[in-house]
């Protein structure tokens, strides 16, 4: 079991190797790795108790696995599959998919890992991976943004290691159980990494950008799992302090409503559908508790979605409103839609009850604005005109593309077994009058406005500023508690 | 006094992102910051001793010695290495962009680049 444990987390940076030794076999070799990632999750979901690791001594990695360990490495690893296999027609080179599988490595050991300075190195891993995902195409752009990220999360991850070397201080220790006996201050340095990491509230404003402008495979990933990294900790650490609980849930319910005000108002489907994550990552965050199941439902619609709208032939809604897209495509489109929306058959649904089910009272109001949101913004692709023979990208719109969409599609049906007794009456009017309200009013008032937010805020000094006004207000909350 | 000016390293490193335009000079001052951060995990080991925590071949430790705490001392290292590769990194990515920006100032490269 333990050696099984270590051959997982081992074998995706040993592929990445192998890839660049014989880069005639990539795809296969990443293929095999993502698969055996699949089964591996497949296996610690139903665990009947938690696996727990201690490598080398007292000071060593330490691993611990359970169920929604489970549920976040399973995103990870369908994403994946879906990534590569809409990436298998295109001309990628092996650098790619060494990078592809090495990130999703990276993330595997995020997840698993419960030490603070391992957690650093696989956060930092994983940086470094995206960034040269991101640049891949080396335009001036793509460089750029990756730049960006790099950065915004390099400082982030300062601040966190200070924050590290403190609870190490109080407790002799770097476990997460040592968060118990540290003194708030290195709480919120750490908070301040994690949240900026995992691109949470104003914190994660460098999310955007990042997500919409890298190419769509990178985007599906960057949405689907990378950003999951840093909430999984935090959602850990909740779990093991349950003072932090009411700030963790604080942060979900103004994450969720923040992310879903700018989607609301996004003309640029791209953008719409980053912003969407922040305001996803939300809902993970205001019930942790079954924050894994909403993680994995989501990370999948938004592989879906990610990869569908690459392949219109435009990013502007208003344009797309006049040229008809292809009838299968939007199929896709709305299916995706409609899940992340909360309809029944679909995942989105059981996730959506489960977290309502699991709020607090006062997170009630902001949680069903939050889903009203949801529904206004994806009405926007829903109503897309479309007609059988309608302009799409040819070029991207092969096999790979529909293998991908089958396995993320699929797996979201599949994933209603995983919360079968979602299906009552009650829960399925709610988001259903949800859905009706949103549409309608989406229909009287968002479809004729046109307001554009300023972007002030995603600007690179204002990332940065907003840094250490999160560490203020965390300090802050922190000792409140 | 000297946990202080560590602070104050990673302050004045913290300050020189946000307020410096050059991307190089940005770049440099997030080194500052961070060797404000590696200098806390010495300053930290060093709270037990100042000894270097290696025991003398093949015999057993026989006087009390305030030897400095290693955990951290090796932690850091990694932190390090780490850094500097992800400076490489950004260098490299900064060397490309300098062809066509060769100001290298945030603010023009991300009007030029962002739609």
């Amino acid at each position: 079991m333990n050696t099984l444990t270590i051959a997982w987390i081992a074998l995706p940076f040993f592929m990445g190797f192998i890839i660049y030794l014989i880069p005639k076999l990539d795809r296969v070799l990443a293929m095999g790795t993502a698969l055996a990632s699949v089964a591996y999750a497949m296996w610690v979901i139903f665990l009947p108790q938690p696996i727990e690791l201690t490598l080398l001594d007292n000071f060593g990695v330490t691993l611990f696995l359970d169920s929604l360990t489970g549920y976040f490495i399973l995103t990870n690893a369908l994403v994946t599959v879906a990534v590569l296999f809409y990436c298998w027609q295109t001309d990628k080179s092996a650098f790619f998919y060494a990078q592809t599988i090495i990130l999703h490595g990276s993330v595997n050991a995020a997840f698993a890992c419960v030490d603070f300075i391992s957690l650093y190195v696989a956060l930092e891993v994983l940086s470094i991976a995206s960034f040269l995902l991101i640049a891949y195409p080396r335009s001036d752009r793509t460089i750029w943004v990756g730049l960006r990220y790099l950065f915004v999360s390099n400082v982030a991850m300062l601040f966190y290691l200070v924050g590290a070397v403190l609870v190490y201080q109080a407790s002799h220790s770097f476990s997460f159980a040592g968060v118990r006996e540290a003194p708030p201050e290195a709480l919120a340095l750490i908070f301040l990494g994690l949240l900026v990491k995992g691109g949470i509230f104003v914190s994660g404003l460098w999310l955007p950008i990042t997500h919409a402008e890298s190419d769509s495979p990178v985007s599906a990933m960057m949405s689907g799992f990378v950003v999951k990294a840093g909430v999984l900790p935090l959602v850990r650490c909740e779990l093991l302090v349950s003072e932090l609980d009411p700030i963790i849930r604080a942060f979900g319910v103004a994450t969720a409503v923040l992310g879903v005000f700018y989607a609301v108002f996004e003309k640029d489907a791209k953008r719409m559908l980053a912003f969407h994550t922040v305001s996803q990552l939300g809902f993970i965050l205001a019930a942790p508790e079954v924050g894994g199941f909403y993680a994995l439902t989501h990370g999948l619609v938004k592989a879906a979605l990610f990869l569908t709208v690459g392949t219109l032939p435009s990013r502007n809604l208003k344009e797309l409103q006049q040229m008809p897209i292809a009838t299968p495509v939007w199929i896709v489109l709305v299916a995706a839609s409609f899940s992340i929306s909360g309809f029944p058959m679909l995942s989105g649904f059981g996730a959506k009850a489960l977290t309502m089910k699991n709020l607090v009272p006062w997170q009630v109001v902001g949680m069903n604005l939050a889903a009203l949101g949801t529904a206004i913004s994806f009405a926007k692709l829903i109503f897309l005109p479309h007609q059988r023979d309608g302009a799409v990208d040819k070029d991207k719109v092969k096999t790979g593309f529909w293998w991908a969409i089958a396995v993320l599609i699929g797996g979201l049906v599949a994933a209603n077994l995983f919360y079968i007794e979602a299906y009552t009456i009650a829960n399925i009017i709610k988001p259903l009058a949800t859905i009706a309200v949103g549409w309608v009013a989406y229909f009287l008032i968002f479809r004729r406005i046109s307001v554009k937010l300023p972007r002030l805020l995603e600007q690179f000094e204002h990332l940065m500023g907003m840094m250490s006004l999160v560490l203020v207000f965390l300090f802050w909350a922190v000792f409140a508690t | 006094m000297l946990e202080a000016c560590v602070f104050a390293t990673v302050l004045f490193g913290f300050f020189g992102i946000v307020l410096k335009r050059s991307l190089v000079m940005k770049i440099v001052a997030m080194d500052v910051m961070s060797t404000g951060v590696i200098a806390y995990y010495v300053l930290i080991s060093a709270r037990s001793g100042l000894f270097t925590p290696i025991l003398p071949g093949g015999t057993e430790a026989t006087e009390q010695v305030a030897y400095a705490d290693p955990v951290p001392q090796a932690v850091i290292l990694t932190a390090i290495v780490i850094g500097f590769s992800i400076q490489a990194l950004m260098l490299v990515g900064v060397m490309k962009l300098s062809r066509n920006h060769p100001t290298l100032e945030t603010d023009v490269i991300e009007q030029s680049t962002t739609p």
